[in-house]
């Protein structure tokens, strides 16, 4: 765990510790016997030897409270470790064995969770009387199930992992692979899961104390002093005020703690400082005007950072790439490569904590007017996307509301963009035209009752209701059987036809596809462009050592995984000085690692960003 | 969609037959004999004829199947015996407790939801801000307070100090209206301090988490106004782990209000299970958790109904 984790722990752990040691100090502090009554002076206030006053029965407040604090913890305590030990026990059977050891560990001890939890520690209260062992058992009782489901959930995703499975191959017992093994790998979420019991169980130990049915009086507990100061609490309403705060307090400091220990173990770690859904804020100053480009789409200079530990880090650096109408720009590169950041980008649809800092986007809309998106306001953007230029997504199965009929969704389209009339027939029209095969029936249907390939037509349907003219597809086919791809890409080509001039930038990391459909092709390595130019050319002789190795080393066209060049991307924050690509480069020179190369021209409307492009293939 | 509701009916009747037999084992399997347990207090050994003669009363000398029957039998005709103390039908003690319950499980639920929902989605749409960061301080200090200090320190400060509302008690709808409102207003109050930050705090987490999806995105494409991509795309979808959660607590409250009608002297029918415990009056008990848990199975079904309507995959699946 990283020190920035932890800090956030301090105050509420110090806090919970403090309340701890004064508990378990009880007995040697310098206080009065908390249940020595002294009815003469019964409800006195504050005095020097009573700091807190006295209750009615003239005991000492204050030793109570202290007093209290240990009869509460360590019956919360006692609880939640009984709770954890048998619920992690059946979670880690149940997970490990499944089957019939499942049913009778996991799953019986979810009927405790079919009754009301406060009611089943009465019906345990009724058959076994009051008391702090009642009260243990029957806390115990109720907690044991939650603890039973997180070691459950757990236990089945690690012993899936590598290391379980070579400890069975190897023949280890499995007494010690589940005690060894598995519990270290399940400890963080069940440490949360501990201290949230501790806390649900002092509150309802203090709520039985409250209603006489817990601790057994005179036993000083926190809601036992509380059901005696409410009959006091006329002539002495302090009295109700101490073990509430004593209570609340406690609660608090213990909630607190769990909330950041959770978000200390989670591996995702915390989304801090990040600006809500309204808040998409133009970070870019005004740039300089210069002369319109004739493209549909050119790109400058492109850079994205987002926030890290030290300092932000640049996924995206000056990227750029054009676009004549009519034509098809693949992007093309790893996972990481930015490729999709950059697409994200054009829309103006970055996640929050990417921050475009510089280049710009020029795009000429549907009034032929070039704009440089980035430095647009979010209104006027808005007004653009889905009309002058709109997306399609990777995976059309989470990118379609499911709980909206697919017809309202390519609707929509319609609507944001002023269509009021005749929004019905458009869209079976529109769906038609996607080729769905009965696109009334399609319309009132819902996403799930749709096919993969259905779902993907309908979401180009709501794409280009509007005839955009720059059609960003990202991944557009990964997530579809390959004879469905093959059909999507033919209808993606026929629309270009028929949309004359609407320009396309397609995202990917099949070259296959990139050769089938791409006019233009940019290859993006580590953040940047390594090469850009017209796709035939580029296949035919690559300029860049990285493009060369990626043709060779992908003979069925998936760029995905790249195990034919050596080494691995590297990772945003710790880029190569020079070169991003020398470290895995066969080509590699010292100069080459001295200083970042600059994008060459290498040809007419090509480029590479390589020193020795001359050198390659 | 009524294939749907019939399955779902089908599977909670056994439920509730389901908890009644484990109600009737729980308290026949016990170690001891309950009409033993029942009549021994302190320590002292009950008289062996008065024992025999509750065990006859009580139809414990017969064997265990055919207590089993009559047991079921006469919960089939809306019998739960006779409570031990009184000879009192129990059945007719829960009838006229049972509403005010409900009335005080319900009214707590929606001024939870009423509060909870709205201010979670706000702070949600501005995470992070200002005003999440006051709301979700203050849900964290509304969920560490117990709901007996808040109804305690209620009393003591509106009731006792500034004399504005009396101290608690129940006045029924018909006689008194306006009182039996403030009456209600108070416990179901103190519950939704709790139950508000829980349906808060759930609800600004799927928000979030919804905000995220690939569809609002996708929404975001076609140039949605942001105004309509939270209501048609954001909301909806965020409500399910909502209407999960408020359901779970709601459940637990039928049998949870114990502490709020203690503290505010409503005579609900949490009052009457405690008044029981403490009596070990135990046909009682097992008629009131019995019923308790039978609402629960109930609720239980009207959540699935209502997945049912919000997301048409649970309609189809």
């Amino acid at each position: 765990m990283r020190r920035a984790k932890i800090r956030p722990l301090i105050l509420p752990g110090v806090l919970a510790l403090a309340i701890i040691a004064l508990a378990v100090a009880a007995p040697i502090l310098p206080l009065t016997d908390p249940v020595r009554q002294d009815v003469a002076s019964r409800l006195t206030g504050p005095s020097a030897l009573h700091w807190l006053g006295q209750d009615e029965y003239g005991r000492d407040v204050l030793s109570r409270i202290i007093w209290g604090a240990r009869v509460s913890l360590s019956v919360a305590f006692a609880a939640a470790a009984a709770a954890a030990v048998a619920g992690t026990l059946l979670g880690l059977l149940g997970g490990y064995f499944r089957g019939v050891v499942e049913l009778l560990t996991v799953r019986a001890s979810e009927i405790v969770l079919c009754f009301p939890p406060l009611l089943l520690a009465l019906l345990v209260v009724t058959l076994l009387g009051p008391g702090a062992a009642t009260l243990v058992l029957s806390l115990a009782i109720l907690f044991a199930p939650g603890f039973a489901r997180v070691a459950y959930a757990e236990t089945l995703s690690a012993r899936a992992l590598d290391y379980v499975t070579a400890q069975q191959a190897l023949g280890a017992p499995t007494a010690r692979i589940l005690a060894r093994t598995l519990l270290p790998n399940i400890a963080p979420p069940l440490i949360v899961q501990f201290s949230l019991t501790v806390a649900a169980a002092m509150l309802l130990e203090s709520g039985l104390s409250f209603l006489g049915l817990g601790v057994v009086p005179p036993s000083p507990s926190w809601g036992l002093m509380i059901r005696g100061a409410r009959s006091a609490m006329e002539q002495a309403p302090l009295l109700l005020f101490w073990p509430c705060l004593a209570l609340t307090g406690t609660v608090l400091v213990l909630n607190l703690f769990c909330d950041r220990l959770r978000d200390a173990l989670d591996p995702r770690g915390r989304a801090s400082g990040k600006p809500g859904f309204l808040g998409r804020v133009l970070a870019l100053p005004p740039a300089p005007q210069t002369p319109a480009t004739p493209a549909l789409l050119s790109v400058e200079g492109l850079t994205l950072q987002v926030p890290g530990p030290k300092g932000p880090v640049t996924v995206v650096r000056d990227v750029g790439f054009t676009l004549a109408p009519g034509e098809t720009l693949a992007i093309v590169g790893e996972s990481g490569s930015g490729k999709t950041l950059t697409g994200l980008a054009i829309m103006g649809l970055l996640p929050a904590a990417v921050r475009p800092v510089a280049g710009r986007i020029m795009l000429a809309g549907r009034d032929g007017t070039p704009r440089d998106l980035l430095r647009l306001p979010e209104p006027e953007l808005r007004a653009m996307r889905g009309r002058d230029m709109a997306m399609i997504f990777q995976d059309p199965s989470s990118s379609l509301n499911p709980l909206l009929r697919v017809g309202a969704q390519v609707g929509e389209s319609l609507r944001a963009h002023g269509v009021t009339d005749g929004i019905r027939d458009r869209v079976v029209t529109l769906l038609r035209q996607v080729g769905l095969p009965d696109p009334e029936r399609a319309a009132v249907a819902y996403p799930h009752e749709l096919s993969g390939g259905q779902r993907q037509r309908a979401m180009i349907a709501a794409a280009i209701a509007n005839h955009p003219r720059l059609l960003l597809a990202d991944e557009p086919t990964t997530a579809l059987d390959v004879t469905v791809q093959a059909q999507i890409l033919t209808l993606l080509a026929e629309l270009k036809r028929a949309e004359g001039g609407m320009g396309m930038v397609f995202v990917t990391h099949n070259l296959a596809v990139v050769a089938e459909i791409a006019d233009r092709v940019a290859v993006m390595y580590a953040g940047e462009v390594v090469e850009e130019g017209p796709a035939a050319e580029v296949f035919a002789a690559p300029r860049h050592p990285y493009t060369a190795a990626l043709i060779e080393s992908t003979p069925e066209g998936d760029a995905e995984r790249l195990s034919a060049i050596p080494g691995a991307v590297p990772q945003p924050w710790a880029m190569p000085s020079g070169c991003r690509f020398a470290p895995r480069c066969a080509m590699a020179e010292p100069a080459c690692t001295a200083a970042a190369p600059a994008m060459e021209e290498t040809g007419p409307r090509r480029a590479a960003r390589c020193r020795r492009w001359k050198e390659v293939a | 969609m009524l294939a749907f509701v019939a399955r779902r009916l089908v599977i909670s009747v056994g439920l509730v037959w389901a908890v009644a037999s484990l109600v009737f084992l729980v308290i026949h399997l016990i170690p001891g004999d309950p009409a033993e347990l029942l009549l021994s207090q302190g320590g002292i050994a009950p008289d062996p004829a008065a024992v025999e003669e509750l065990r006859e009363r009580l139809g414990l000398n017969l064997p265990l199947w055919q207590q089993y029957v009559s047991y079921l039998g006469g919960l089939l005709q809306g019998d739960f015996g006779l409570a031990l103390q009184d000879d009192h039908p129990i059945v007719d003690e829960i009838a006229l407790r049972l509403p005010r319950t409900l009335e005080l499980v319900g009214m707590a639920g929606l001024i939870s939801v009423v509060f909870g929902v709205p201010l979670g989605v706000a702070a949600a749409l501005r995470a992070g801000g200002a005003l999440d960061r006051v709301f979700s301080a203050a849900a964290g200090l509304a969920l560490s307070i117990p709901v007996f200090v808040v109804g305690t320190l209620t009393v003591l400060v509106l009731a006792q100090q500034l004399k504005l509302v009396p101290a608690g008690g129940y006045v029924p709808f018909a006689r008194d209206p306006a009182r039996h409102m403030l009456l209600l207003m108070m416990p179901a109050g103190t519950i939704a301090v709790g139950l508000g930050a829980v349906v808060f705090r759930v609800m600004r987490s799927s928000v979030l988490e919804v905000l995220e999806r690939e569809h609002v995105r996708a929404a975001q494409a076609r140039g949605v106004a942001p105004a309509t991509i939270i209501r048609r795309h954001v909301l909806r979808n965020a409500l399910t782990p909502v209407v999960t959660v408020v359901a779970l607590h709601l459940g637990s409250l039928l049998g949870g209000t114990v502490l709020v009608e203690f503290v505010f002297n409503w005579p609900g029918l949490s009052g009457y299970l405690v008044r029981s415990v403490e009596a070990r009056d135990y046909p009682e008990v097992m008629g009131i958790v019995l019923v308790i848990s039978a609402l629960f199975v109930l609720l239980n079904f009207l959540v699935d109904l209502l997945y049912a309507v919000i997301d048409p995959r649970v309609r189809h699946g």
